[in-house]
């Protein structure tokens, strides 16, 4: 018998059947709402193996490991309680937990909160850039509901479209996008200009395809204005919300898209690095959550012309939906996305 | 046209969202003398579930199923005022709110939308209410639901605080209660004594139609 979890965290036991039947209905979860290929049989069988192994800690062999990036990072740490300043923090994350890529941000972790005190996080940066060497990103979230009242100046499409008012909760988001691009582009750039090898948008699309729009726009800007800067493009779920409806991107539709489809219109945007999202389903088990994340995960990598991390943390990338992520499950997921996803990093 | 050809055109009417459409076809089944509760029940109600089923795999948005269930809606008023007995009666009401501390309200729309479209008469208190105003807004709702949504990990508890509140006023047995949002799972429901949790918008009205049991 197999000891493995559901996605809420809990202990269950399955036999190696049930663990192989979870996961070809995870797969086939992926395939239909997706549209994209299934996993081959040999495949299927190196993620049995994987969620069969003994091992509380399974890992790669040597040769497959992927680049490894923390998104948020100095928030995490600052969590904890303990004292420690910015660069400090990105120190630990180089040296001690082998980031390959460093990412600074501030602890509201939006746009427009940072736009106020974009001096003081420019300090940062600079300082954070003279003592380390991997390569550094500033990241935020686009967060397109703070540009909506209460808190900010356009009407609230999510008490508006409930009214039937829909019209007017498109005008709204589309208000909204205006002023959440100019943000992402002046912080974007104050922060480049630091010393920040790059920025990372990461949770795009939470408040649909309204956000997704002025990230794919924001980054379109900052392409043209800096051709070198890195720009990543990190998802906050498998599918765009359809909370718009009608806006499009070179031409294709955003509401509806999953991964493989999300991955080409950030390459044309101009991003440099693409972070897949797959929810996890509390109410199925890891092995149905892992080979759905990996069904979804693989067609992006195929379909990309740019590098896929994957976003392998609380609540997506099969990892339970738990505070602090089982590492049996986390391990087992980051060992599937290099060996049968082929993902670039995580 | 015979009764199925018509019965398609009111069912296309919905899926396409086309209000105008769909109350001139419910003034048209009373003017042919059709039974106005086969014409809800095999075409407005067909209609919009297979709009909630496209809803789910993303064929269709949230715009859309709003503008389906305002046209289903408006001609089912229609229908039902030629009903003798008002047959088709409410589904039950529903109070929901995003709890204290937390402002996310995206998802808690997309239920409030599914509710609506499927008939049951909604109270949504919106975001960041405290766990107090709920109890007395579903008194003088008379609510037989109370929902509440939590985005965080540190607001979800406020969902907790609901659940001693109502055993507090000894009112816990007068509603039934469900949890959802990113963070919540059926494990939490569980430690927290929810009668239901719902893991996105689609079984939270599942879960509602079987927790009424309407």
């Amino acid at each position: 018998m197999v000891v493995t979890r559901m996605g809420d965290g809990s202990f269950i036991t399955l036999s190696k059947d049930e663990v192989r039947r979870d996961i070809e209905e995870g797969v086939a979860d992926a395939v239909k709402r997706g549209k994209i290929e299934p996993l081959g049989a040999d495949e299927i069988d190196h993620l049995v193996d994987i969620c069969c192994r003994p091992q509380k800690f399974v890992s790669v062999e040597k040769g497959k490991e992927l680049i490894l990036s923390y998104d948020s990072g100095s928030l995490k740490i600052t969590r904890l309680g303990i004292p420690i300043g910015m660069p400090q923090i990105m120190q630990l994350y180089e040296r001690a937990f082998a980031a390959d890529s460093l990412e600074l941000a501030y602890v509201h972790y939006s746009f427009k909160p940072i736009k106020s005190i974009v001096p003081e996080e420019q300090y940062a940066v600079a300082e954070t850039s003279l003592v380390t060497t991997a390569p550094l990103l500033y990241g935020a979230m686009p967060n397109l509901p703070l540009y909506t009242k209460p808190d900010g100046p356009c009407d609230n499409a999510a008490e508006l479209l409930p009214a039937g008012k829909i019209d007017q909760a498109r005008q709204a988001q589309e208000e909204a996008v205006e002023y959440a691009i100019k943000d992402m582009v002046f912080v974007s750039s104050g922060m480049y200009e630091a010393g920040a090898d790059g920025i990372d948008f990461d949770t795009t699309g939470a408040a649909g395809d309204a956000e997704f729009y002025a990230t794919l726009k924001a980054t379109e800007k900052l392409r043209e204005k800096y051709p070198d800067m890195a720009i990543e493009i990190g998802m906050a779920g498998e599918f765009v919300l359809g909370f718009h409806g009608q806006l499009e991107y070179d031409g294709v539709r955003l509401a509806g898209l999953y991964p493989h489809k999300q991955v080409k219109l950030a390459e044309k945007a101009g991003a440099s690095v693409f972070g897949a999202v797959v929810n996890t389903n509390s109410s199925r088990s890891f092995p149905w959550n892992l080979g759905r994340a990996i069904t979804f995960c693989k067609a992006c990598v195929e379909a990309a012309d740019i590098p896929v991390h994957a976003n392998v943390g609380m609540g997506v990338g099969a990892v339970p939906l738990v505070m602090t992520p089982p590492i049996d499950c986390v391990s087992r997921t980051s060992a599937a996305m290099a060996e049968v996803g082929k993902l670039d990093g995580l | 046209m015979d009764n199925q050809e018509f019965i398609n055109k009111v069912i296309e009417s919905v899926i396409s969202g086309d209000d105008v459409e769909a109350e001139a076809l419910a003034k048209q089944a009373l003017e042919n003398n059709m039974d106005p509760l086969a014409v809800i029940n095999d075409g407005y109600v067909v209609g919009i579930k297979q709009v909630g089923d496209m809803f789910e795999v993303g064929e269709l948005f949230l715009p859309e199923l709003i503008q389906a269930a305002e046209a289903v809606k408006k001609s089912t008023t229609i229908l039902n005022e030629a009903i003798t007995g008002g047959a088709n009666k409410d589904k039950g009401k529903v109070l929901i709110a995003t709890v204290e501390g937390d402002i996310h309200d995206i998802g808690k729309a997309i239920v409030l939308s599914l509710l609506v479209a499927n008939g049951f008469d909604v109270l949504d208190l919106g975001r960041d209410v405290p766990t107090l105003d709920i109890i007395t807004k579903a008194e003088e709702f008379k609510a037989d639901v109370i929902g509440t949504s939590a985005l965080l990990t540190t607001t979800m508890v406020r969902q907790q605080d609901l659940e001693k509140a109502l055993r507090n006023e000894g009112l816990r047995d007068k509603y039934k209660t469900i949890v959802g949002g990113a963070p919540v799972t059926v494990r939490w429901a569980e430690k927290i004594g929810a009668d239901a949790y719902a893991e996105n918008a689609g079984e939270g009205v599942n879960k509602i139609i079987s927790l009424i049991g309407k």
